[in-house]
């Protein structure tokens, strides 16, 4: 079959709409795919760290099968024969879940967590856990029993969290999908700043059962791709309701792929400029600045919108999830706080000074908040502002905390359970990644999908790629 | 009201009274985040209506035992 014309190198470069028609074709195989990336992964990894287990076995496996069923006739979509990797807070069946944590056992998943079952029946092909903030909040620790993850554009800096490895696995072309979780951004912040396409969905539209929790009202999975067409495609295989999530929502699933037109004439989008000017850094600005502009030269009428103070939402946000936290975390923390890392301990460590009464304040709030951003629906399709509000930062030891000096530009549409995008819109200092955010009303994934598809047609950001060999 | 600015025993104390009662190689980590939580806690809009719902909603029907 294949690879006559294609080098293992061109298979690790391509996404999942370039590699699925090869796949259904037999023009190339799953197994030529999966051995593309595992050889990837197996040289350059060591400068990045973004995997903390590598399934090569149990890869090989499923790309086996998946290559016998395409030959047999029963090719099963987009997805089949398409390697992935799960940030190592979601469960795996056979594959411990480290959470990046000396606090976890180191016993096998029993299951898949739903995220993960369904793109493995959808023909997708796990090849690891990757790297992420302890418990999805304590990072970068580098008192961890595994490195931090670093950014493939420039290993002197990190890749954003809490989905660290599965921003820097993406972006180093180790796998062309991953799924992270995001809390309070935790797929836009390392989506942005590894230059790459990470998409919070709607509240309820993933499964959150078998992933460890963060905040429970706030917990999403994410895809995470180098382009829209592909996050589409992700989404797809992975959306659904799930029956034994009460979060979970039994919501239609579109067609998401049919809605990137191409064409975003006559929509009607909110500029929340506010979330980044005066906020970000003068280039991060800049960049935005230029792709909201870009969005209205594709026909886009842009209306600037003010949402109020970002550091109410960041306030509110962090509160609340604070408050979770020491009530998911209290029982180790009392009992073996040694064995935490001291970010994750520390974050988790003020929960203890949140009262009920603060703690129902602070959902009142999100009431407002979300209501607030929700209003706006009513006069526009979707919102734009930055997608973070710096470039990376950096990964030498005893950097500035970013907890406690941020504002957070992807928290806003956390608290009002929309979904949002980070899409790669510029590079500043060092080479570093700069992103747009797009988000939109609850459930209209395809009209972020759509302003972002039409974005990525219109530049060329996503074909930018790191050097690391 | 004059705020409360407690020491750092009584801040050791609250974190007793919420049930965690660290070791003190552990108490700089609580001072520090009390004074953390308490600058945000202090934004907290008060005062509203009596009927201003939190972002909660309980749905019994989320919580009925799933048929495989």
């Amino acid at each position: 079959m294949a690879s006559d014309t294609l080098s293992t190198t061109d298979l690790t470069s391509l996404g999942i709409a370039e590699l699925a028609p090869l796949l259904r074709d037999r023009v190339i195989s799953p197994v030529e795919v999966t051995e593309a990336q595992l050889d990837r992964i197996a040289r350059l990894d060591n400068r990045l760290h973004s995997f903390i287990a590598v399934t090569a076995e149990p890869a090989r496996i499923a790309a086996r099968k998946a290559e016998a069923e395409i030959a047999a006739g029963s090719y099963r979509g987009p997805f089949h024969g398409i390697p992935f990797a799960l940030k190592d807070i979601v469960d795996a069946e056979g594959v411990p879940t480290t959470a990046h944590s000396r606090l976890m056992p180191d016993t096998p998943a029993a299951a898949d967590a739903p995220v993960a079952k369904r793109l493995k029946e959808a023909g997708g092909i796990l090849l690891g856990k990757l790297a992420t903030f302890e418990f999805a909040l304590g990072g970068p620790s580098f008192d961890l029993p595994f490195p931090a993850a670093l950014n493939p554009w420039n290993t002197d800096y990190l890749p954003g969290g809490s989905s660290s490895g599965s921003g820097a696995a993406v972006a180093a072309r180790f796998v062309p999908a991953a799924i992270g979780t995001d809390t309070g951004g935790s797929v836009r912040w390392p989506a942005a700043v590894c230059g790459i396409v990470g998409l919070k969905p709607t509240y309820g539209l993933l499964s959150r059962r078998g992933v460890q929790p963060n905040t429970f009202s706030l917990d999403h999975c994410g895809p995470m791709t180098r382009t829209v067409r592909d996050c589409a495609l992700m989404l797809q295989a992975c959306a659904g309701h799930d029956p034994f999530d009460p979060g979970s929502a039994d919501a239609a699933i579109p067609d998401y792929a049919a809605a990137l037109t191409g064409d975003i004439r006559g929509m009607r989008i909110g500029w929340v400029r506010g979330f980044y000017a005066g906020h970000a850094s003068d280039e991060v600005t800049q960049a935005v600045d230029t792709a909201v502009e870009g969005l209205r030269a594709l026909g886009a009428e842009i209306v600037e919108i003010d949402l109020g103070p970002l550091a109410d939402y960041c306030d509110c946000k962090t509160l609340i999830s604070m408050s979770e936290l020491f009530a998911i975390h209290k029982p180790d923390l009392q009992t073996r706080p040694e064995k935490f890392g001291a970010k994750l301990r520390q974050r988790v460590i003020g929960g203890a000074f949140i009262r009920g009464e603060d703690y129902i304040q602070a959902q009142r709030w999100r009431t407002e908040l979300a209501r607030g951003i929700l209003a706006s629906f009513a006069n526009v399709d979707a919102l734009v502002t930055a997608g973070w509000l710096t470039t990376a930062d950096s990964a030498a030891p005893g950097s500035p905390d970013m907890f406690r000096k941020w504002l957070n530009v992807t928290m806003p549409f956390s608290l009002a359970g929309i979904p949002a995008m980070s899409v790669p819109c510029g590079f500043g200092e060092h080479g570093l990644p700069i992103s747009l955010q797009i988000a939109a009303a609850p459930f209209a994934e395809t009209t972020v999908l759509r302003i972002g598809d039409a974005y990525q047609r219109a530049t060329d950001w996503q074909s930018h790629a790191p050097i690391l060999s | 009201m004059t705020e409360f600015t407690p020491t750092r025993d009584e801040i050791v104390l609250l974190a007793r009274h919420a049930g965690l009662d660290l070791p003190p190689a552990y108490f700089d980590e609580l001072v520090d985040a009390y004074a953390n939580v308490r600058r945000m806690a202090a934004r907290l809009p008060h005062n509203r209506p009596r009927g201003d719902e939190p972002a909660h909603v309980f749905t019994p029907t989320k919580f009925l035992p799933v048929r495989s």
